[in-house]
């Protein structure tokens, strides 16, 4: 990483700061303004109006929206998120208990989709417009346009309840006691049809974007010196034409980061995964105000980082590049 | 052979271990664990501090009431072992079970009983609070042994009242220090009921242990195991591949597969997530002008094919309501009423005296309509929340056949609440109104005068009758059923003859469970009489 330059980085680290802090000032008023009221939802049928008003007190909402926005700025800049109002605990703590297995399921994913796609892009591209192409080409573009849910109902159907190959649902078996590495397999066994799911989204756009990359790259000189020096085919292609093709991949898996999450949520609640996603659906529907602005916090800094990585590994990539 | 052949004979490989090493392996689970899906991670384990559906559902279980409701919803001893209804009904003596403990070995006292009520469900939880709470006038605790519920006026429901649903009672020592809707006691919670807690991993899955030294008996299960799995459908598949045993509710579409499916029984039953006797209510917003008119009301009324609705939207289940008061209370329903029926020439009939004719046009227009502009199209909107849009569907195409267009205003919960009963912003809107097991608890609120108000599934039509508003105060504190089962005749009478709501089906819901498992009861501790085997 000799070409990383340390300037660079805190510069970098400090855009993060108004970015993030713009977001959460955007999402505090849209969250505000946007209708529905929290203590109707958490009193359900038969409240009454004193139950909302002292409900109302207890959470502060009976105050003018600037005078809640500077206190619950004054807490954010404590560390302080606040309490959930359905969960009653601290909403940073409600928010880490499910950060690990978003994490474990995005991170999952994404290797998947990577080790998937890219060298399905390298034969796709090795002979366009080859059968294997045309193949590989319609499948992505038919990933590409199928919905993450439509596909993870069918995964179900299919693979779990079919062919009885995986759970249905949930991140460990129903009541398991079981430690070490029994613990670990039935994890993974779990993780296997979610991650698949939300890989085929990701899948989808990086064959294509291999593809094209790696075209552009197959018919340029360097590559055709490298054949002339006495590669063979595969290896002109691995050595001196992917690592180039592979710079606008990375930049791209960076820009997805944000998909990523999003498609989550969908194939956390399809199956019964428990992360960040059913935490955001379920804050949204009880307008639990706290929560929604943690989940705002964590996703909004984990998009921004993500890009700055994406940056600085492209640097590490490309020895071409300087970042100052 | 090329290097890429070779590396799909790779993949194809590794895609084949995948599959053969996750083919699941024979169940290790215990067999008497029941397994139970659940929508929603209730977040904390207190029912006295929430009405919330789904803390209920997963809590009742570690809890008990006073009484308990049978089968038939009558009331039987649970933690009081009788009662004595002094004072015409002013006044209700309860009788505690001597030697109960706590999960924790704690003695479970009076005490426990007057600061769950004191505490806990006056202040938090919203619905025994407006039940309760403007007639209660204290409840005592005169010796370890006894509670005494005094009240300002006769209060003929509180039995009904007491169940460990609407009603549980939780230990004093816990909950005395401290904020009660942040006491870390409500994720770790301790109750006297059949089961006991053991573990709660959020958004997974939550464990009880079976209470050997159960009041009532030491349930046969060992274990229940409840998982939070959001998605209907999800729902229904994990209990096809035996991952769950019991689903609380099972989607429409999914109940026929269900039932030809021979490991798996299903339930129908008037209890829901949202209560019980649930009737689907089509409401009229009676600050409207072109509401205001009983004729156009009736006409809509007439206009309406029920039975069309409980086929279409119910998937057969459930009935046409004929009443305004479930058929499921069975000694306050009245079977005799002329309710409207389907008759779209009485509606046309009764549209065009109302001065809303057919010109041209397939929709009728407004001709001498009081507060409309002549030659208003009668154009009304319909809200209603996400999964209740399938009768707005219906009801468009009904009221179409008589020239009436309905707009749909499908809202997301938390924003019809706002909508519909605190902003009036509505022409007509659908809500699923549970009876409960007495009209006191879900009836009243939908017909009274004093519960037009800013809370969800109250006044919805904004009706006022001071003729209804005495008839309802009189039927809650006649202590006598007869009197009672009289006055809510007429009070139906009354609606039917005024018309504020349409009453559309009265809605059942289908629960499932796996066939190695049985014994389930209709009350709140389903599983307390159950077993499962391999």
């Amino acid at each position: 990483m000799r070409q990383v330059n340390s300037r660079f980085v805190a510069g970098r680290l400090l855009q993060v700061v108004p970015t993030v802090a713009a977001i959460l000032l955007t999402g505090f008023v849209l969250v505000h303004l946007a209708p529905g009221d929290p203590v109707l939802v958490l009193a359900g049928e038969h409240g009454d109006a004193a139950y909302y008003a002292f409900m109302r007190h207890r959470f502060g909402l009976d105050e003018s929206l600037p005078r809640q926005l500077i206190v619950w700025l004054g807490h954010i800049l404590r560390g302080d998120f606040g309490f959930s109002y359905v969960y009653g605990r601290a909403t940073s703590v409600v928010i880490l208990e499910r950060v690990p297995a978003t994490m474990l399921l995005t991170g999952s994913a994404l290797v998947i989709s990577l080790l998937v796609a890219i060298p399905l892009g390298a034969i796709a591209a090795t002979r366009p417009h080859g059968a294997r192409d045309i193949g590989i080409s319609a499948l992505a573009l038919g990933l590409y346009s199928t919905p993450a849910f439509w596909i993870g109902q069918l995964a179900i159907i299919g693979l779990a309840l079919g062919l009885g190959s995986f759970p249905v649902q949930g991140m460990t078996s129903a009541g398991s006691d079981a430690t070490g590495w029994s613990h670990s397999w039935d994890i993974v066994r779990h993780l296997m049809l979610p991650a698949l799911v939300l890989a085929s989204q990701e899948i989808a756009v990086l064959v294509r974007v291999t593809r094209s990359t790696l075209l552009d790259e197959l018919s340029r000189e360097h590559v055709r010196a490298a054949r002339a020096k006495g590669l063979t085919a595969l290896q002109a292609l691995v050595r001196h034409a992917l690592p180039r093709a592979l710079l606008p991949v990375v930049t791209i898996v960076g820009a997805r980061i944000g998909h990523l999450i999003a498609g989550a949520a969908v194939v956390e609640i399809i199956f019964g995964w428990p992360g960040m996603g059913r935490l955001l659906l379920g804050a949204l529907q009880s307008r639990d105000t706290p929560i929604l602005l943690g989940l705002f916090f964590v996703v909004s800094f984990t998009v921004v980082l993500a890009s700055l990585l994406a940056d600085l590994a492209y640097a590490a990539i490309d020895p071409r590049i300087r970042l100052r | 052979m090329s290097r890429s052949a070779q590396c799909w004979r790779w993949i194809g490989c590794t895609l084949t271990v995948m599959i053969v090493a996750c083919t699941r392996d024979a169940d290790r689970r215990d067999p008497a664990t029941l397994v139970v899906a659940l929508a929603g991670d209730p977040g904390q384990l207190n029912p006295a501090i929430t009405t919330n559906g789904s803390v209920n559902t997963a809590a009742s279980l570690l809890y008990d009431g006073l009484v308990a409701l049978d089968d038939s919803l009558h009331p039987t001893p649970a933690l009081a072992e009788r009662w004595e209804i002094e004072n015409g009904g002013a006044r209700y003596r309860f009788h505690l079970r001597r030697g109960v403990r706590w999960h924790d070995g704690v003695t479970f006292t009076a005490a426990d009983v007057k600061f769950t009520f004191d505490q806990l469900l006056l202040r938090f939880h919203a619905r025994t609070r407006a039940s309760l709470g403007p007639s209660l006038a204290s409840v005592d605790a005169p010796d370890d042994s006894t509670v005494v519920f005094n009240f300002r006026r006769p209060y003929a429901p509180l039995l009904q009242q007491l169940d460990v649903s609407e009603a549980p009672i939780v230990p004093k020592h816990l909950y005395e220090k401290g904020d009660p809707l942040r006491n870390p006691v409500n994720i770790a919670p301790v109750g006297t009921g059949p089961f006991k807690f053991a573990s709660y991993t959020p958004h997974n899955e939550i464990r009880y242990v079976a209470n050997r030294d159960y009041f009532r008996g030491a349930p046969a299960l060992s274990a229940v195991v409840l998982r939070i799995i959001p998605d209907n459908d999800t729902q229904v598949a994990a209990l096809e591949a035996g991952e769950v045993d019991w689903l609380y509710s099972v989607p429409g579409p999914a109940r026929q597969r269900l039932a030809a499916n021979p490991r798996v029984h299903v339930i129908h039953t008037s209890m829901s997530l949202g209560g019980s006797n649930c009737i689907s209510t089509l409401g009229f917003n009676l600050d409207r002008p072109w509401a205001r008119d009983l004729r156009v009301r009736q006409a809509i009324a007439h206009a309406v094919n029920r039975p069309q609705f409980v086929e279409r939207v119910s998937f057969g289940e459930g009935r046409a309501a004929d009443a305004p008061i479930s058929s499921g209370i069975a000694f306050a329903h009245a079977s005799d009423l002329t309710v409207p029926v389907y008759d779209t020439v009485a509606a046309a009939h009764l549209l065009d005296a109302g001065g809303w004719t057919r010109r041209d046009s397939d929709v009728r227009t407004a001709h001498g309509v009081t507060g409309v502009p002549d030659g208003t199209l009668f154009t009304i909107g319909f809200k209603g929340m996400p999964g209740q849009m399938v009768y707005g569907d219906l009801l468009r195409a009904q009221l179409r056949s008589v020239g009436i267009d309905v707009r749909l205003e499908p809202l997301e919960s938390a924003v019809f609440a706002d909508a519909v009963f605190t902003a009036r912003d509505f022409d007509t809107a659908i809500g699923s109104y549970c009876n409960g097991t007495d009209p006191e608890i879900g009836v009243r609120r939908m017909y009274v005068s004093s519960s037009i108000a800013p809370v969800p599934f109250s006044n919805m039509a904004g009706y006022r009758n001071p003729i209804m508003d005495a008839l309802f105060d009189s039927a809650g504190a006649a202590m006598n059923l007869d009197e009672r089962r009289r006055l809510y005749h007429q009070i139906q009478s009354l609606a039917v003859h005024d018309q504020p709501y349409v009453w559309l089906v009265e809605t059942t819901n289908t629960q499932a469970y796996s066939a190695r498992c049985h014994g389930f009861s209709g009350t709140a501790h389903f599983a307390a009489t159950a077993e499962c085997g391999r």
